[in-house]
């Protein structure tokens, strides 16, 4: 039967558009610009240096601090490169766009993968998955760093039901978050300084202008909304709350793959209607 | 093969582009004239689907452009090539681009040979001139050995071995049976290269012919003329050849016949000529009096006269040349 159809073997071998070909180029691209590997470099030195700084200075003078909390230390040892990266990585997501729109290269880019969105999604997915591997690096490399300085302290994590080490992959899932959201408000704003502003203005200013206007009213509706902001409920998405209060981990990250839906599906939209 | 059918572009109140119909033909160059804001780049942009059209379409080989399942291979454009200034290599930066569609590192430095640019292949593109980063722009849209080539201002910042060298490439493109599709604003310059010339104003087509037609048409030398018996002194010069305008209350314009001939003929039958006065147009003279009613951004001094003239597409050919010559007093 299929005999009849006519084989061409040379348009196998043509160039042609492929979704292997977007990806393969939108990591051509992240890795060819020096701020990227700048960027990543810097969050995994600062990570290993303040975890070596926290687990070499901490002292209990001598005693030992409950069980819950040492594996809590532990933690917060080991992520909070991930709290310092996600201001790097907000500026070099918004980057990764914004920097194609004031260089021209989107010309280029939309040129080559004329239907859009394709190419917003390779560029996404790369920068999701290089800066998750950037993450992982910086968690368990602090973890390394960290927990044999908290043992000869006193401090020993526990590793027996797996939340340590649950609780370090959310935080490298985190930053990965981080630069994809950072990737949508660059699309949506198409200008480096007003996607960067956007960007670390949600993560650093927003917590702190809602938590003022709380201290300040005593409004409900402040504190009420504190837990639902970005970079708060990154925060809870890896750190176990102590209390019965605020939202869980599952819940947590809900809240931040909503605020990166919206974010992404934006650009998206934006992307896929306006002129380039 | 390009065909565009009433394409428009509008921003807000503004018409960038204004219902034209247009085919670009493979196998020869076309070029695409037209003053600075005739809407030359919106065209082109349409076309490759970079801006959307208000109305109207525009395809590439019988399919919109997004369409296409290899589009770098359907067309190769250069477009705005002065806004390259990035971190990265020329290298990485064609390299990025072939990869969407599998074209490798061999293509790649097969169009930086071409281009001439090994030397800065690995710099980084920030620090080009804009000759190198307009090869460069050259150098992409070879990059899919497309089928079809559009390049906006493709010798604008070259030296004249550059203008040259891209003249040579787009006629040698065009003889390997390709669709060329240049712009540009300076007509000596397409007299040059192109084959067939597309010729915009304020968004509109004023002219759509082969070169030659409109060298031939706008280069014939016309003859002004004032008598005060004007209608006398027409009965008597038209002839085959000959075209007899009245321009004015007692004034002719005459092409066919040398200001010599129509002097003797008017002492032969001693009819008074007040002026004789031959007026040649060059090639860009011919080019601004199509265009003078539709430039976007007059460098002030002599206003439009009126469209009449500009936009009729018959204006091309040649006959309006006094009224230029009018303007330019």
């Amino acid at each position: 039967m299929s005999a009849t159809m006519t084989a061409r073997p040379s348009a196998a071998s043509l160039p042609r558009l492929s979704a292997v070909g977007i990806l393969r180029s939108e990591w051509i691209k992240l890795r060819s610009v020096r701020s990227t590997v700048w960027s990543y470099a810097i969050i995994v030195v600062v990570s290993f240096a303040i975890a070596l700084l926290l687990a070499a200075t901490i002292d209990f003078d001598g005693a030992a601090p409950p069980a819950e909390m040492q594996t809590s230390i532990v933690l917060q040892a080991s992520t909070f490169g991930i709290y310092f990266g996600q201001l790097i990585v907000g500026v070099l997501g918004v980057l990764t766009i914004s920097g194609e729109y004031s260089t021209g290269m989107i010309r280029s880019t939309l040129t080559a993968v004329p239907k859009r969105l394709p190419a917003l999604a390779a560029k996404a997915l790369v920068l999701f998955v290089t800066t998750f591997v950037v993450g992982l690096i910086s968690v368990f490399g602090s973890l390394l760093i960290a927990s044999p300085l908290l043992a000869a302290s006193g401090v020993e994590a526990d590793y027996g039901d797996g939340a340590l080490i649950g609780n370090l992959l959310l935080a490298a899932l985190y930053l990965a978050l981080v630069a994809v959201f950072a990737l949508g408000l660059g699309t949506i704003l198409r200008s480096s300084a007003g996607g960067i502003a956007a960007s670390l203005g949600t993560i650093l200013l927003l917590p702190t202008i809602v938590s003022l206007i709380a201290a300040l009213t005593q409004a409900e509706w402040a504190n009420d909304l504190m837990p639902y902001l970005f970079a708060n409920a990154g925060t809870g998405m890896y750190t176990p709350s102590l209390g019965g209060e605020g939202l869980d981990q599952g819940q947590n990250t809900l809240v931040v793959l909503a605020w990166v839906a919206v974010s992404l599906v934006g650009g998206a939209l934006l992307l896929k209607r306006r002129d380039a | 093969m390009i065909r565009a059918e009433g394409l428009a572009k509008r921003y807000g109140s503004k018409i960038a582009v204004d219902d034209i119909t247009f085919t670009v033909r493979p196998g020869v160059v076309t070029g695409f004239l037209g003053p600075n804001g005739a809407g030359k780049s919106t065209t082109m942009r349409m076309i490759v689907g970079l801006d959307r059209p208000s109305a109207g379409t525009v395809t590439v080989n019988g399919r919109a452009y997004a369409q296409h399942a290899a589009p770098l291979r359907e067309v190769g454009a250069l477009l705005d090539a002065k806004a390259i200034h990035t971190g990265r290599s020329a290298y990485n930066r064609l390299l990025a681009m072939g990869a969407t569609h599998g074209i490798g590192k061999a293509r790649v430095r097969e169009v930086i040979a071409l281009t001439g640019l090994e030397s800065v292949a690995n710099k980084r593109v920030g620090g080009f001139s804009l000759g190198m980063g307009q090869r460069l722009g050259i150098a992409a849209a070879l990059l899919g050995d497309p089928a079809t080539l559009i390049l906006d201002e493709p010798v604008n910042g070259l030296d004249p071995e550059g203008v040259m060298w891209v003249r040579n490439l787009a006629r040698h493109l065009a003889s390997e049976g390709r669709t060329i599709f240049l712009s540009s604003h300076l007509m000596s310059e397409m007299a040059l290269t192109a084959d067939h010339l597309i010729v915009l104003g304020r968004g509109r087509i004023l002219a759509d012919a082969p070169v030659a037609e409109i060298l031939a048409a706008s280069t014939r030398t016309s003859v002004r003329l004032r008598s005060p018996q004007a209608d006398r002194l027409a009965a008597l010069l038209r002839g085959p050849d000959v075209t007899v305008t009245p321009t004015e209350q007692g004034a002719l314009s005459v092409t066919g016949l040398t200001a010599a001939d129509i002097g003797d003929a008017a002492a032969g039958a001693g009819i008074p000529l007040h002026e004789l006065t031959p007026v040649a147009a060059s090639l860009e003279e011919a080019y601004m009096e199509l265009t003078q009613d539709d430039v976007e951004y007059h460098a002030g001094g002599a206003g439009p006269t009126g469209r009449a003239a500009g936009s009729d597409p018959a204006a091309a050919t040649g006959t309006g040349t006094t009224e230029y010559q009018e303007v330019a007093r």
